[in-house]
C-alpha cells in the first residue's frame, strides 16, 4: 500500500520494520530533518552520545552482547569520520552494526560544501557494504538490504549515506519492499561429503583438540562445542575472540591460545594429532609469527562461514564452508551415528589424562597467590567477586590480555574485546552498549589509565541515561603493554609511553555525577564493587597497579607457539 | 585472469579496485563495460600473482555484495583481445615501409599526416607487444592500449 512519506519517516519505518528499538548517535546539520521525525518517535529510544566513535563501540557492544544488530547515526563531515573507528573495529570483529550518516544535499555533493566528505569512499574499506543513497524512493530497499546483508552471512558493518534532500523529500511509497542483493548468497549449510570427512579424521584422532573462534559466539554454537567436545574428549581452546564458547571451568577447557594465552593451550594446538578449528581466522596473535610451528602434525579441519578465510593463513586438509552451528550439528548427528554402529567410543583414555593434567596446568597458571604482579592479582580477585553472568568488555593493552589470561568467562557474549583492530578506547562505550542490551545484568570495563582517557567523556551519556556500568581502570602511568615491549625487547628505553600528567580519575567521575573510588590492595576490592552497584550510578574504580606489571607468558615477536617466555610465572 | 559480472552502480569500480589495492595485489589490466544483461556490467580483470593469491582475490571478490559471479579465465580456454592506439613518425622515407608492417600486421590505418601514421590494432596482447616492438624503431609518439578484454570459449 503506498504512503506519502518523507525520506526521514521511511528511515525510521524501515528501522522499526527490521526490529530496531535502541539507537546510538549525534545530530547535526545534515541528519535535522532526521531528527526532528526521531523526537517523536515512540518506538525507538534515542542515545545521545558525546562522540561518534562511541556511538559505534555503543552499537557494536549491544550487537555483540544481544545477538541483534546495534544502530549508530552520525552527521555528515566530522560525524562521520569520527564514525570510522568505530565501524573499523566492529567490521574487524564480524559484529553486526548499522550505520546511518549525514550528507551534503544531492546537489551539493563533490562541492567541498560545509561538513562535506566522501563518507561513501572512505568506509568501503572497513565496511562490509555501503550505500550512498540519491532517490528517496530507494530507501525502503537500501534499509531493508543493509539489516539483511549486516546480519548474515560473516556478520559486520553496513552504512547508509543519507544526503539531506534524500532525508527531507516526500514521496508516495510502498515501504514493504524485501529485494534481496542479486550477488549476494551466504553460504550456511556444509558440505555433507567434507562433514563425513572430517568425521573420518576425528574418529581415528588420538589427540584431537577443538579451536574455538568468535565464529561459535556470533553462531551461539557454544552449547555444539561443549557437546562434540565431550563426545570425543577433544580439549578445547579459545581464541580471544572466542573466550567464553566454553566456559572455561569445564575440565577439557585450556584456556585462550596465542601470544598472551596459555601456555597448556598453546602446547595442546602445538602436539595435537587432529585440530578442529571453527569459527577463527588463525590470525597472527593467535598463530605466532612461525605458522610452521603452528599445529605442525594436526590434520587441520576448518569450519568458517567466510570461504576467503580457508587457506588464507593456514593451510588446512578439510575445509568446511558454513555456519559453525549447522557445521557442528552435522558433525555431532554423523558421530553419534557412526559410534552408534561401531558401538560407543573408542577410548583415548591416554589423552583424557593429559588434557586434565593440562587443564590442571591451566589452573596453576592462572593462581595468583604470592604473584608480584599487582594486576594479576586484581583480576584474579574481581572474578572472585563477579557473578557469571557478568558482561566484561576490555580497553585494549595489558589491561585487556590480564582480562583474557586471568578472568574466567564462563558463558558466551561475557566478554567483548576489540580483538581484531585492537581499539583503545573500545570497552567503556561497548559496555553502555551492552548495558543497554542487558539491563538486569552487570556490566564491568576493564580499562587501562591510557585508554579510558580516549573515550572517558561519555560518562554523561550514562549519567543522563541512567545507564550503570563499572569502570576498573588499571592505572600505572604508563601506555602498558608498549611500555612492556620497551623493556623486554628495546632496553627499557620507554619512549614516550610514560603518562606524565593524568588526571585524578576520582575527582574526575565524580565531575560528572559518577561513583569514585580509589582501590589499592585487591583485598579491598569487593567493598568497592559493593559500593559501586550500591551507588545506582555508573562508577569507576581507579585501581593503583604496579607500574612495572608484565603480562607474561608471552610469544616474543618472531616466536612461535611453542617459544612462550615467562613461563617460569606458570607455577608449573 | 579474472572475468566478472557485477551490478552496474556508482561506486563499483572503486569497490572492486579498492579490494586490490587493500590487498596489495598489483592490476595489470582492467576493462569494464556494459554486457548482455541490463543493469550489469562485465569487467576483466588480469594480475600478477601466484597461485595463492589468485584464489584469494577470486574470494574476496565474491564477497563483495555487488559482484554476481566471477570465473577465473586462462589464455587457452578464452578468446583475449587487447585494443591498441599507435601513431608513429613517419618521414617520407619510412612511410611505405611502415604501411607495409603495419598491413602484415593487419592493423588499420586512422589517421595519416605528412610527419604521423595513426594505426588501429584489436588482437592478443602478445601480437600487439611484438607490434608495439617494431613501430619503436620509428618513434613511437603516442601510444594507449585499452586493456583486455576476455571471452570463454564454448
Amino acid at each position: 500500500m503506498k504512503k506519502n512519506l518523507s525520506g526521514a519517516e521511511i528511515v525510521l519505518e524501515g528501522l522499526k520494520g527490521e526490529g530496531v528499538e535502541v539507537v546510538f548517535g549525534i545530530p547535526g546539520g545534515a541528519l535535522l530533518d532526521l531528527y526532528n521525525m526521531l523526537y517523536d518517535e515512540e518506538g525507538i529510544r534515542h542515545i545521545l552520545m558525546r562522540h561518534e566513535q562511541c556511538a559505534a563501540h555503543a552499537a557494536d557492544g549491544y550487537a555483540r552482547a544481544s545477538a541483534k544488530t546495534g544502530v549508530c547515526i552520525a552527521t555528515s563531515g566530522p560525524g562521520a569520520t569520527n564514525l570510522v573507528t568505530g565501524l573499523a573495529t566492529a567490521q574487524m570483529d564480524s559484529s553486526p552494526v548499522v550505520a546511518l550518516t549525514g550528507q551534503v544535499p544531492t546537489a551539493a555533493i563533490g562541492s567541498d560544501a560545509f561538513q562535506e566528505t566522501s563518507t561513501f569512499t572512505l568506509t568501503m574499506p572497513i565496511t562490509k557494504h555501503n550505500f550512498l543513497v540519491k532517490r528517496t524512493e530507494d530507501l525502503p530497499k537500501v534499509i531493508h538490504q543493509a539489516f539483511y546483508i549486516a546480519s548474515t552471512g560473516r556478520k559486520g558493518v553496513v552504512l547508509i549515506d543519507l544526503p539531506k534532500d534524500v532525508l527531507a523529500e516526500r514521496v508516495d511509497i510502498d515501504t514493504d519492499v524485501h529485494v534481496k542483493p542479486p550477488g549476494y548468497n551466504p553460504k550456511t549449510e556444509p558440505n555433507i561429503m567434507q562433514i563425513k570427512k572430517a568425521v573420518d579424521v576425528l574418529v581415528a584422532s588420538s589427540e584431537p583438540v577443538i579451536l574455538a573462534g568468535g565464529g561459535v559466539i556470533s553462531a551461539n554454537a557454544s552449547e555444539e562445542v561443549r557437546v562434540l567436545a565431550e563426545m570425543l574428549q577433544a580439549a578445547v581452546v579459545t581464541t580471544l575472540m572466542g573466550k567464553g564458547a566454553i566456559p572455561e571451568d569445564h575440565p577439557l577447557c585450556l584456556g585462550m591460545g596465542g601470544m598472551h594465552g596459555h601456555y597448556p593451550a598453546n602446547k595442546a594446538l602445538s602436539e595435537c594429532d587432529v585440530l578442529l578449528a571453527v569459527g577463527t581466522r588463525f590470525s597472527d596473535r593467535l598463530t605466532g609469527w612461525k605458522t610452521e610451528q603452528f599445529a605442525p602434525d594436526a590434520k587441520i579441519i576448518h569450519i568458517d562461514i567466510d570461504a576467503a578465510e580457508i587457506n588464507k593463513n593456514i593451510q588446512v586438509h578439510i575445509p568446511i564452508v558454513g555456519d559453525a552451528k549447522a557445521a557442528l550439528s552435522a558433525i555431532i548427528r554423523n558421530l553419534e551415528r557412526r559410534l552408534e554402529k561401531s558401538g560407543g567410543t573408542s577410548p583415548r583414555n591416554e589423552w583424557e589424562r593429559r588434557v586434565r593434567e593440562m587443564h590442571r596446568m591451566c589452573e596453576s597458571c592462572i593462581n595468583t597467590d604470592g604473584d608480584d604482579m599487582l594486576s594479576a592479582r586484581m583480576i584474579k580477585e574481581i572474578g572472585r567477586i563477579l557473578n557469571d553472568d557478568t558482561i566484561i568488555t576490555t580497553e585494549v593493552g595489558q589491561c585487556q590480555m590480564f582480562a583474557a589470561h586471568f578472568y574466567m568467562t564462563k558463558k558466551p557474549r561475557n566478554f567483548i574485546s576489540s580483538g581484531g583492530l585492537g581499539t583503545m578506547g573500545f570497552g567503556f562505550p561497548a559496555a553502555i552498549g551492552a548495558k543497554v542490551a542487558c539491563p538486569d545484568r552487570d556490566v564491568v570495563d576493564i580499562a587501562g589509565d591510557g585508554s579510558f582517557l580516549m573515550t572517558c567523556q561519555d560518562l554523561a551519556t550514562c549519567i543522563e541515561n541512567d545507564i550503570q556500568v563499572v569502570v576498573c581502570i588499571f592505572d600505572n602511568r604508563y601506555l602498558g603493554m608498549v611500555r612492556q615491549w620497551q623493556e623486554l625487547f628495546f632496553e627499557r628505553k620507554y619512549a614516550h609511553t610514560h603518562l606524565g600528567v593524568t588526571p585524578d580519575f576520582v575527582k574526575l567521575a565524580e565531575s560528572f555525577g559518577c561513583y569514585a573510588e580509589r582501590v589499592e590492595r585487591p583485598e579491598d576490592l569487593r567493598e568497592a564493587f559493593k559500593n559501586a552497584f550500591e551507588s545506582g550510578k555508573t562508577a569507576v574504580l581507579d585501581l593503583i597497579v604496579g607500574k612495572e606489571d608484565k603480562v607474561l607468558p608471552m610469544i616474543p615477536p618472531g616466536g612461535g607457539l611453542t617459544e612462550m617466555i615467562g613461563v617460569e610465572r606458570c607455577n608449573i | 585472469m579474472i572475468s566478472l559480472l557485477v551490478e552496474d552502480n556508482p561506486g563499483v569500480l572503486a569497490r572492486i579496485s579498492g579490494m586490490f589495492t587493500r590487498r596489495a595485489i598489483n592490476i595489470t589490466s582492467l576493462t569494464v563495460s556494459p554486457c548482455e544483461k541490463r543493469g550489469l556490467s562485465r569487467m576483466t580483470v588480469v594480475i600478477n600473482g601466484s597461485e595463492r593469491e589468485l584464489e584469494q582475490v577470486r574470494k574476496q571478490l565474491n564477497n563483495l555484495i555487488e559482484v554476481i559471479q566471477v570465473r577465473e579465465l586462462s589464455s587457452e580456454d578464452a578468446i583475449v583481445r587487447d585494443l591498441c592506439l599507435l601513431k608513429v613518425s613517419a618521414k617520407k622515407e619510412q612511410r611505405a615501409e611502415i604501411l607495409q608492417l603495419a598491413e602484415s600486421y593487419g592493423a588499420r590505418v586512422l589517421d595519416a599526416t605528412l610527419s604521423t601514421l595513426t594505426f588501429e590494432l584489436a588482437d592478443e596482447p602478445r601480437k600487439i607487444d611484438r607490434f608495439v616492438e617494431i613501430m619503436r624503431h620509428f618513434g613511437i609518439k603516442q601510444l594507449l592500449r585499452s586493456g583486455i578484454c576476455a571471452i570463454a570459449r564454448d
